[in-house]
């Protein structure tokens, strides 16, 4: 498990992004990260997989802790890390060697990474695309390529800094699919979104409010509960018209498979 | 006298023709055949699925296409070319390229926001006049004009690159995705500020936008007309209401989701057994036609027998 | 966007041919000894015995002349500037016209074509070795070859990393200036300016955003990097070794042996 323990962060003194952040995140967690600009969302990224240290309290990855240096490698290779723009993390020249970039990094032995690279690559569907440069793929297959040569790591937490945000609707349905296959497969998902139907389809809801954290909890309560225009957000389709008409139970992410049962509810 | 009347009239009726226009890039046709009017005064949607060809056709309205065959006429005359053939840029198109914060070089936010103005040779008068204009719309304040644009925050950014498009007071504006990644809240106020600049357009200087959008949502209820491209051929160009409410089969057919408004009427239309019919494809009208068949349903206990 | 028809340095074309399936570690040593050996030429002989040369490599290569052509066509403004400079600026001694201070000699056109010949015989050699050479191969030949440095704390690993970035991201830097020099043709931006120095002002409009976006790019890059754990770049396996094989050992006997039949020939024949 992950454990954020009294976190704070700043770049300048006097200025904290981040202050007295605490949580846990079990193994097998679908989270969401949400927050306003300024609040601290992608900086709380960085800190879960060591690229930043923190400063003040301490971040865990089960015994590992962050702060020792001797660690960082195991840690980046538990904790995969999917950014949001596609084209400013594809390092190599290809989808192949892109993926094997990490591999070797992490000191896989070299007759292991020709099948690690081959699972990847079906894993996101990139098959047809293993010796494509990055200049002729779209970029929703460029953010697929940085999701294999992260999955081909075998990492037990992904986290996705508004990895969606620069794809075009096929793109996003894409990664998202992704995601809730890594999920059902046991990996813990972690992402940083302003999407408020990808937060209705995870199970728990971070919320940052200046570098605090203002909420922990289901994204029911989190949307029934919180001020959502003050954070940049809105409510998700779902939500509304579930209080427009009516709708009983919790609110479901997909609405329209359960349109049909709530219209025979009376 | 009855020459400037006669121009005025002309321009007020004409807008921006495109007559079996067809572009090849790299060799590989990219728009095919295309027949395609914006009106003066209209907000126009351009929609299609990524690589339709809604890029190519926007920078061909702006004249950044230098070969195509067809005709394309402004304000009723066939569009410049140059010596050798090539299309001219028309420098009374307002064109926003998406990200377009990524494209600010000049060294204070007022020296970014006259540049148009500058290039077409404005006194500094009219372009401290416009910039007067401009920055309340924006929310840009006065003090940030002497200071260096890539100290702003990225939102202010986008809305400073917006605004030095703007500020030349285009008659047609065309914005490339003028939303890309921004959240929910930020999206709404832009676009809202947008379409009031829109509708602000004087008489005898209306304003419209061509507006290339993935959000149907957004698209539904900020268009007048829309047009859909698909693989380089425009499927149709009608108007919001009509597309959304009653030809959506051609946004299936074109690979487009419909916005969630609408699937939600067509989900009540089955159940319900009737056609609800909202006043227009916008999100509280419909919403509002949905709510009723659902409260009407209480009533009735159950799917209406009544055939469809 | 496929820019495959364009030989530009760094581009690599998958083909066929000896040159492709040589070591790199090979083809970067003959590179470096063949510039030396161009550098070394004094006469006429030379230069035509090295220009045949350098055609057969580029045949060998199996990639068309016409793209290696066409990639230097980016360079001809520098070449024909290099030819002005010493056709006018050179010290001479048969006048052929003088404007002022500026004299056209015939020995300074001489000493002109042949620098600018040599600058081809180098840069033709350079874009066979980058069209024949997958970038992440080009960079592991080099960092093998520079191993021994790192006993002094030289950083091979993340220097060869960075070739590879670098030949990387040629396509996109490209297509990004295309986007910025379209974005001020939008903005009403006229470029017929005839005095030299607003012409140098208005590179500004693109240096500026592609700069700003360039540092940003490498601030992303620098945090995926370390982020699939890349740390200082030691330590890392190796997917696929380099080995020298019969081919290799061939290759550079016989570079070994022009270049040496090169420089007689330019010693003891000089006029052919």
């Amino acid at each position: 498990m992950l454990v954020f323990d009294q976190v704070g962060y700043y770049y300048l003194r006097n200025q904290e992004v981040l202050k007295d952040v605490s949580f846990t995140i079990e193994k097998g967690e679908f989270i969401s990260i949400v927050g306003g600009n300024g609040s601290g969302k992608s900086t709380l990224a960085k800190l879960m997989n060591g690229l930043l240290p923190a400063k003040k309290g301490s971040v865990r990855l089960g015994e590992k802790t962050m702060a020792d240096p001797k660690q960082a490698r195991g840690i980046r290779q538990a904790v995969g890390l999917v950014f949001q723009n596609p084209e400013d993390q594809f390092i190599t020249t290809n989808v192949t060697d892109e993926i094997i970039f990490g591999l070797e990094n992490i000191a896989v032995p070299a007759n292991e990474i020709g099948e690690r690279v081959r699972s990847a690559l079906q894993a996101v569907r990139l098959e047809s695309y293993a010796d494509s440069a990055p200049h002729e793929l779209s970029g929703g297959q460029k953010q697929r390529a940085a999701v294999a040569a992260v999955i081909a790591m075998q990492p037990q937490f992904i986290v996705f800094d508004e990895a969606t945000s620069m794809l075009d609707p096929e793109g996003r349905s894409e990664l998202i699919k992704l995601m809730r296959d890594f999920h059902q497969q046991g990996i813990t998902v972690v992402q940083i979104t302003h999407h408020m139907d990808e937060v209705l389809a995870s199970r728990r809801v971070l919320l940052l409010d200046q570098g605090t954290l203002a909420f922990d909890g289901s994204p029911d309560r989190f949307f029934r509960e919180t001020p959502l225009e003050q954070y940049g957000l809105e409510q998700p389709f779902a939500v509304r018209i579930g209080q427009l008409l009516g709708w009983t139970g919790e609110t479901a992410a997909d609405w329209k498979g359960r349109v049909a049962s709530q219209w025979s509810i009376g | 006298m009855v020459n400037r009347i006669k121009k005025t009239v002309i321009e007020q009726q004409s807008g921006w023709e495109l007559r079996d226009v067809c572009v090849k890039l790299d060799g590989t046709p990219v728009l095919k055949h295309i027949d395609l009017t914006l009106e003066p005064g209209t907000w126009t949607a351009l929609i299609g699925k990524t690589g339709a060809g809604k890029s190519t056709l926007a920078r061909l309205f702006k004249g950044l296409i230098p070969e195509f065959t067809g005709e394309y006429r402004l304000e009723g005359q066939s569009m410049a070319r140059d010596r050798k053939g090539r299309a001219r840029v028309v420098p009374e198109i307002g064109f926003v390229f998406q990200y377009p914060e990524h494209q600010i070089f000049e060294t204070t936010v007022e020296k970014e926001l006259s540049f148009a103005l500058r290039m077409r040779g404005d006194s500094s008068k009219e372009i401290a006049a416009a910039i007067r204009t401009l920055l309340p719309t924006f929310g840009l304040s006065e003090e940030l004009l002497q200071q260096s644009p890539l100290l702003l925050s990225g939102g202010q950014k986008r809305r400073l690159a917006i605004a030095s498009v703007l500020i030349a007071n285009p008659r047609l504006l065309i914005l490339d995705e003028p939303t890309a990644a921004l959240d929910p809240v930020s999206r709404r106020e832009l676009l809202k500020l947008l379409r009031d600049w829109q509708r602000n357009g004087l008489q005898h200087e209306q304003r419209a936008v061509l507006f290339i959008s993935h959000r149907m949502e957004d698209v539904a209820e900020y268009s007048d007309r829309v047009a859909l491209l698909h693989e380089g051929r425009l499927l149709t160009h009608d108007t919001a209401d009509e597309l959304f409410l009653h030809r959506s089969e051609l946004l299936s057919q074109a690979g487009m989701p419909l916005p969630e408004a609408i699937e939600l009427l067509r989900l009540t239309e089955q159940l319900s057994g009737r056609a609800l019919n909202p006043a227009s494809c916008r999100e509280a009208d419909v919403l509002e036609r949905v709510k009723e068949a659902w409260n009407a349903r209480k009533e009735t206990g159950g799917p209406s027998d009544e055939p469809f | 966007m496929n820019r495959s028809d364009r030989l530009l340095v760094g581009q690599f074309i998958e083909r066929e041919s000896i040159l492709h399936r040589l070591d790199p570690r090979i083809k970067l040593i003959s590179l470096l000894m063949l510039m030396v050996v161009i550098m070394m030429l004094d006469h006429r002989s030379g230069y035509v015995a090295a220009t045949i040369a350098v055609v057969v490599i580029l045949l060998v290569s199996r990639i068309p002349v016409l793209f290696y052509l066409r990639g230097l066509l980016p360079l001809l403004p520098v070449l024909l500037l290099t030819l002005l400079y010493h056709a006018m600026l050179g010290k001479g001694q048969t006048i052929l016209a003088s404007y002022g201070f500026l004299q056209v000699t015939v020995e300074g056109i001489e000493e002109g074509i042949r620098i600018v010949w040599r600058i081809l015989l180098m840069i033709l050699p350079a874009s066979a070795l980058t069209g024949t050479t997958r970038p992440l191969v080009l960079a592991q030949g080099l960092e093998t070859l520079l191993k021994p440095l790192s006993k002094l704390r030289v950083p091979v690993e993340q220097f060869s990393l960075m070739v590879v970035i670098a030949i990387r991201f040629i396509p996109t830097i490209l297509e990004e200036i295309q986007r910025i020099g379209l974005a001020k043709r939008a903005r009403g931006f006229e470029p017929s300016s005839r005095n030299p120095l607003s012409r140098l002002s208005e590179f500004i409009p693109i240096l500026v955003p592609l700069l700003v976006s360039t540092a940003r790019r490498a601030d992303h890059l620098t945090l995926a990097i370390e982020a699939r754990a890349y740390g200082d770049g030691r330590g890392r396996t190796v997917y696929r070794p380099l080995c020298l094989t019969k081919l290799d050992l061939a290759a550079g006997l016989l570079m070994l042996l022009s270049l040496s039949a090169l420089l007689v020939l330019d010693d003891y024949l000089p006029h052919i």
